[in-house]
């Protein structure tokens, strides 16, 4: 369980993390979304007690980062965003290595089990430096694993990998947000959506937004708009469905038209369908545009300032229609 | 800001906790440090080249002084002292400059270990590669046995103050590497302010003249090495102020590097 209050991390005159304020529940996998420089990288060093914060909370499996940061170095595994790793040792020797720091018994037991809870056991003799960027990163994860810690940050593990690699380090963060509580950094937003039970979006150093991808998802649906498709002249329906009461306002897109519903409350769809079938025409297709985390993303940081405090009222100007 | 979290409920599952013991992160990184001197091209070519240099030097000592002047095993740990301008630096540089840029610093400051207990361990294990170096310039005191009688006390005094002089050096220009990323920008500012604390002596000629009794000059040449080893342990006079002057100096340097990398970790 991860608790962050109103944290501030400041660097000089630079704000770097503005006063945020979210949480990531146990056994689940939180998404932490955001562009580059949005102040992912940071928010999970405060977290780890690598760098203290300038003002705010943070409670890390139940202790504050600032207070009892040994307490919580204890129970955190953290995977910095570039793999540091010593290139020079083998995989085994590096994970003993992080074992004794921690005081671990078994040391040399312990190392095999997460290297092969990594997939990795077959390598633990090579040196670091002769594996590919997909194993180094798996190392790292390994090294988070070793002292087997409630709480996982993970600083955007899946960057630099080829697809196939990414695939397998998705699952196994799917797999370890089992019993771990997982914060889990990235940019790419079809990932937080596969991967999390929860996301927090963040820009510019600000909480954007935050719930399960889905209900986020479902915020802007509601009193979303529609997308309408008739097989008549697009001119004539266009103006029948402006016309229909609870639509403020309808437009073309492509073969289709947006309607846009008066107020969020208002579900005009039986009205519009009732209308085209009275004009004699023939309906297609009538359904809530579909909207993903990318679309939720950029509305956010586009609208940024005016909608945050609301993501329903987020009204997409330019959104491009997803398959959903 | 909106949450959206659902109130379904969470079940609370904790990961199977990993058998602990007590911990000394001190010594993991002890152990490590000393391992990677023996693995390194640059702590063998230092002490090739020390050894090299002390046994030509010695050999020339020998020849001349051969009849002349009674055998003094005192030579080899003097000579080690002078050179450990070149000698710490090269040995230090390493330490925390690497950490820092390959970012593993970041890693090892979110582990349960506070950051004087990670420099403690790095500086000892610096020490004893010197130790071992200096242990091994011990041949020189052999053969000064078996061609005279080379005086005992001043031997061990000596060695005694060059193992403190070793340590107190290498303690200082740790600092560098602490301060910046370039290892050889580390290891050239070592150098200079081993060279600055070693030639006080002649600072304090400078500044009292030759036979003043300056309080001043007197003041300078004690903060330098030269005074606390060439004119009393090189010659086998034990002064707990000399012994208390390298500890100091050794505590003051770990300090002040446990202070630079904290502030660092902080502004990061």
């Amino acid at each position: 369980m991860i608790e962050v209050e109103n944290l501030v991390k400041k660097y000089g005159e630079v704000t770097a993390v503005k006063g945020i304020t979210f949480t990531a529940p146990s056994s689940q996998v939180t998404g932490f979304l955001g562009p580059n420089g949005a102040g992912k990288t940071t928010t999970m060093r405060m977290l780890t007690g690598f760098t203290p914060p300038t003002s705010g909370n943070a409670i890390v499996a139940g202790y504050d980062v600032f207070d009892n940061s040994l307490e919580v170095r204890r129970r955190v595994g953290y995977l910095p965003e570039n793999v540091p790793l010593y290139r020079d040792m083998t995989a085994r020797g590096y994970l003993m290595y992080v074992a004794e720091i921690r005081g671990i018994k078994h040391r040399r037991q312990r190392a095999d089990d997460v290297l092969d809870r990594v997939g990795l056991i077959d390598r633990a003799e090579s040196r670091i430096r002769t594996l590919s960027k997909g194993m180094k990163q798996r190392v790292g994860l390994a090294s988070a694993l070793v002292h087997n810690p409630p709480v996982l940050i993970l600083d955007e593990p899946t960057i630099g990998l080829d697809p196939l690699q990414v695939l397998e380090l998705r699952s196994l963060v799917s797999e370890l947000g089992r019993d771990h509580t997982v914060l889990f950094s990235t940019h790419i937003l079809s990932e937080a959506e596969q991967v999390c039970d929860k996301v927090v979006i963040i820009n510019q150093g600000q909480i954007m937004a935050q719930g399960a991808p889905l209900d986020l998802r479902n915020s802007l649906q509601e009193g979303g708009r529609l997308i309408v498709r008739v097989d008549a002249p697009s001119q004539a329906v266009l103006a029948a469905i402006q016309n229909v009461p609870g639509v403020r306002h309808a437009e073309m897109n492509d073969d289709a038209i947006i309607a846009t519903p008066t107020d969020t409350s208002t579900d005009p769809r039986a009205e519009i369908a009732r209308t085209i079938v009275d004009k004699g025409w023939n309906l297609l297709e009538l359904r809530p545009l579909a909207v993903n985390l990318e679309e939720i993303f950029l509305e956010l940081t586009r609208h940024q300032g005016v909608v945050a405090e609301n993501v329903s009222e987020a009204a997409p100007t330019e959104v491009k229609e997803i398959v959903s | 800001m909106t949450d959206l979290t659902s109130n379904a409920p969470i079940i609370e599952r904790q990961p199977e906790p990993v058998e602990q013991g007590m911990s000394l992160p001190w010594l993991a990184v002890y152990k490590r440090e000393l391992n990677v001197y023996f693995r390194s091209p640059i702590a063998y070519g230092v002490a090739f080249a020390i050894l090299f240099f002390l046994g030509l030097l010695i050999n020339g000592y020998i020849a001349q002084a051969n009849g002349t002047y009674p055998a003094d095993s005192t030579y080899a740990p003097g000579l080690l002292t002078f050179l450990s301008f070149l000698i710490a630096p090269l040995l230090t540089m390493r330490l925390l400059a690497e950490e820092s840029r390959e970012g593993t610093l970041e890693v090892l400051m979110t582990m349960p270990m506070n950051e004087s207990q990670f420099i403690i361990g790095k500086f000892l294990a610096a020490w004893t590669y010197f130790t071992i170096l200096l242990l091994l310039t011990l041949v020189y005191h052999l053969i000064m046995v078996v061609v005279g009688t080379p005086d005992l006390g001043a031997a061990f005094g000596a060695y005694l103050g060059a193992w403190l002089y070793g340590g107190a050096v290498l303690a200082v220009t740790m600092i560098w590497s602490a301060v910046t990323e370039e290892q050889i920008l580390s290891a050239l500012l070592g150098a200079a302010t081993v060279l600055v604390l070693y030639l006080t002596d002649i600072a304090a000629i400078w500044i009292g003249g030759q036979n003043s009794t300056n309080g001043l000059a007197d003041f300078v040449r004690e903060l330098g090495l030269q005074a606390h080893y060439n004119a009393t342990m090189a010659v086998g006079i034990i002064r707990a102020e000399d012994i208390l002057y390298f500890l100091f100096m050794i505590i003051g340097a770990l300090f002040i590097t446990t202070r630079i990398v904290e502030t660092r970790r902080w502004r990061s």
